[in-house]
């Protein structure tokens, strides 16, 4: 019964570090030197886009939702994804977690070419690499909270003691140490969004994704939220890739990377 | 992912929704139970003709009819199951006999003569006559190892002492009452019940059984040559004692007393049930008494017993000794027949299991497709938090296998009670004799055959067979869940 053991680790990721052949990463674009993002600190960019493009085809039109999308973001940065509904920001971001193929183009991430991997090393890819917070949380209503959380550990075959010791720490730093046991309908979207954020960094992923964490909550609340999901990418130096188009939280960012039509428009460093 | 995890995650989703759960469980619990019911139905007709048989004979037993016709005592086999195809090579003698026993299998083996009629008289003035006794003789060293049994008294330990069948002494009748009332009614030839019309017409039912006219252990009998009819060869000096009259049993015939009654077994020869049994060296000596003219030489062996250790083997034992030029004959043959006939008739019933449970199977396929469609969302979302497509699958595949397994111990245990419960309707009602019949198949005779016939086997078949169907089911489903976009997840509340 092959198919309820583990996968085996694959060895494709660190063959897809090699030099591709399409020459599509190999050859760096020339780039302004305003928004080289290369941190000082680390050599190569965490993030890095080249020329990427993605079109749907919807009955007959071809909808082009980016076009030549050249981005680097160092590692530890907390860059906001800017831009109105309808600009391709979700689109990006998809891109950029492998939840799509790109048309043309190429996403690197930690050195793995992201948009090679196959379905399964995806998969992998996402379990060591990556977290992400939804904006409607996305919490299996079956689970309660710890569940939810040990989640991602469980994929990665952690025993049961171990990651839900892990979750419990980790919902305990998110202030929810009261509502372990809590089923997700039995919270507030602010507390669900918690469980939410302490799901995305309980595996401490080298970049989490945030797609409008606080689309759906309070203003109030929007400031806890991101006021955690910034402290935890400085305590760990991760990066953050935040979606919004919120004014207000881009306030929060490193970088602001504003896209309008599928391209970037302008890309701005800030300070805090 | 681990598999205990697996197992955790799938029971949360199946006691998640209950008493969708339960309805599928219910379709796979009644598909197992009729598959297992017929199935047991159909092993119950084996049961019943193994039963049937065994009431007959020993089923070990193989009989060997060589074709040694020289002699005038020559006589069909028991049971008339002699055969012509036998090659004229082989001799059924001591050495034969010898051989048979070193086979591989053989608990024993004896060869056997058979006087056809001998004349048998017993009684005051001899007045208990059998014109027609079959004389029977084996080797009597193998007795007991041939299976032989009795029912009462001992083996032979004097001189003069032979074995009696079962009911022999109901074939003496008596010279002094009118013909038509001059024989008793033995139990083995009487209906189960006769109306008050049928026995005005001769019909003779249990309660008409009686004792026969003298009791054949402490009675001695003469035996003599039978009166010559059609043979024209007994051209002996002894007269034939067939009439009341004859009084003297001195000159004319020898006396034997019977030692012992056989249990009635048509496997090991008439002479068990009607007929008397002894040692073949004995025989010898009282055919060269009663009837001279007869050569001992031409008491050959008319043919030779054989039994095997277990039934399993008799095929493999029976073709051993073909080989060697014999023809051989066993209850094997019969229960051959039965089978093939039986059968049929549980390929039929098997199949009638068969699509209640592929009934079942479209229900788990139901099952799974909804929960497919219903988790979505969840899917995608585990995808896009790193569970790998293998999970995915593995996930439902548990789920539809966790379905199957639960339905099929639940479906067993149910048909267990059900084939309790017909094995009881069919003993008429319940006692602890019947329950031990029904349970623990340890009844003999016809009388406690059951109906239903649940082998262990049967149970292993129908939980694998149910989680195959369940397993097989799920597949479709569980490859559609892995083909969900992680995209889904995030777009589907956007």
């Amino acid at each position: 019964m092959a198919w309820l053991a583990s996968p085996p680790p694959t060895a494709n990721m660190d063959a897809s570090i090699a030099p591709d052949a399409s020459g599509v990463l190999a050859t760096p674009a020339p780039r302004p030197a305003r928004h080289n993002g290369t941190h000082p600190a680390s050599g190569r960019p965490m993030i890095e886009v080249r020329n990427l493009r993605k079109e749907y085809v919807m009955g007959a039109e071809h909808v082009i939702a980016l076009d030549r999308i050249n981005l680097g973001i160092a590692r530890g940065q907390i860059c906001c994804i800017y831009g109105e509904s309808g600009s391709g920001k979700s689109t990006l971001l998809n891109q950029l977690a492998g939840m799509e193929r790109p048309t043309r183009g190429g996403v690197r991430i930690g050195g793995i070419v992201v948009s090679r991997l196959d379905e399964r090393e995806l998969a992998e890819f996402r379990q060591k690499h990556i977290g992400f917070v939804f904006q409607s949380y996305n919490l299996l209503p079956g689970l309660n909270a710890v569940e939810n959380v040990a989640m991602p550990l469980m994929f990665r075959g952690v025993p049961r003691e171990e990651r839900e010791a892990r979750a419990r720490a980790m919902l305990r730093r998110v202030g929810l140490g009261k509502r372990l046991n809590h089923y997700p309908s039995q919270m507030s979207g602010g507390q669900q969004q918690r469980v939410g954020i302490a799901r995305a960094f309980v595996t401490r992923p080298q970049v989490v994704f945030a797609d409008e964490p606080t689309g759906n909550l309070d203003s109030k609340t929007k400031v806890d939220i991101m006021d955690m999901i910034r402290d935890f990418a400085r305590e760990n130096g991760q990066t953050i890739v935040l979606v919004t188009h919120d004014e207000h939280m881009a306030a929060y960012a490193d970088r602001i990377v504003t896209l309008l039509d599928g391209r970037i428009v302008h890309d701005t460093e800030q300070d805090e | 992912m681990r598999f205990s995890d697996l197992v955790h995650l799938c029971r949360q989703n199946l006691f998640r929704r209950k008493s969708r759960t339960i309805l599928t469980v219910l379709g796979v619990v009644v598909g197992c139970c009729s598959i297992v019911t017929m199935v047991s139905l159909g092993s119950g007709i084996d049961e019943q003709n193994k039963q049937m048989l065994a009431s007959m004979g020993d089923l070990t037993i193989i009989t060997v009819t060589g074709t040694n016709s020289a002699g005038g005592m020559q006589a069909a086999g028991p049971m008339g199951m002699a055969d012509s195809s036998g090659t004229a090579t082989a001799r059924l003698d001591d050495k034969a006999v010898k051989d048979f026993r070193s086979l591989q299998y053989v608990a024993a083996a004896t060869g056997h003569i058979t006087y056809p009629s001998a004349s048998l008289t017993a009684g005051p003035a001899n007045r208990y006559t059998n014109d027609a006794g079959t004389i029977e003789a084996i080797d009597m060293a193998q007795f007991d190892a041939m299976g032989y049994k009795l029912v009462s008294g001992h083996k032979p330990e004097r001189q003069g002492e032979v074995l009696a069948g079962q009911y022999t002494a109901y074939d003496f009748a008596d010279s002094l009452r009118l013909e038509g009332d001059n024989y008793r009614v033995a139990p083995m030839n009487v209906a189960e019940s006769c109306t008050a019309e049928e026995r005005a017409n001769g019909c003779r039912d249990k309660s008409d059984v009686q004792d026969p006219f003298f009791n054949i252990l402490t009675t001695k009998i003469t035996v003599a040559a039978a009166p010559s009819d059609d043979s024209g060869s007994t051209s002996s000096s002894s007269t034939a004692t067939t009439t009341e009259n004859t009084a003297s049993a001195s000159g004319s015939g020898t006396q034997i007393q019977v030692s012992g009654l056989l249990k009635e077994d048509y496997g090991k020869g008439q002479a068990t049930s009607s007929g008397l049994l002894m040692d073949i060296g004995m025989l010898k000596d009282l055919v060269a008494k009663i009837q001279p003219g007869a050569a001992t030489s031409s008491l050959a062996y008319d043919s030779a017993l054989v039994r095997v250790q277990d039934i399993d083997h008799v095929a493999d034992v029976e073709s051993q000794i073909r080989t060697m030029g014999f023809t051989t004959s066993s209850s094997r043959d019969m229960l051959d027949s039965l089978k093939e006939q039986t059968r049929s008739i549980q390929l039929i019933l098997g199949g009638i299991g068969a699509v209640a449970l592929v009934v079942a199977a479209i229900g788990i396929a139901n099952t799974m497709v909804m929960s497919v469609t219903e988790r979505v969302r969840e899917i995608g979302i585990m995808k896009a938090l790193g569970c790998t497509v293998h999970d995915i699958r593995a996930m439902f595949l548990v789920e539809a296998g966790a379905i199957g397994v639960i339905g099929g111990v639940i479906g067993c245990l149910v048909s267990a009670v059900i084939s309790l419960a017909i094995n009881l309707i069919r003993y008429g009602g319940v006692s602890t004799e019947h329950l031990q019949w029904a349970i623990l198949g340890n009844g003999t005779g016809d009388e406690s055959a059951r109906i239903s016939v649940i082998p262990w086997w049967l149970y292993v078949f129908a939980i694998a067979f149910a989680t195959l169907i369940s397993l097989i089911s799920g597949f479709g489903p569980a490859n559609k869940a892995v083909r969900v976009p992680a995209l889904d997840a995030i777009k589907s509340n956007q």
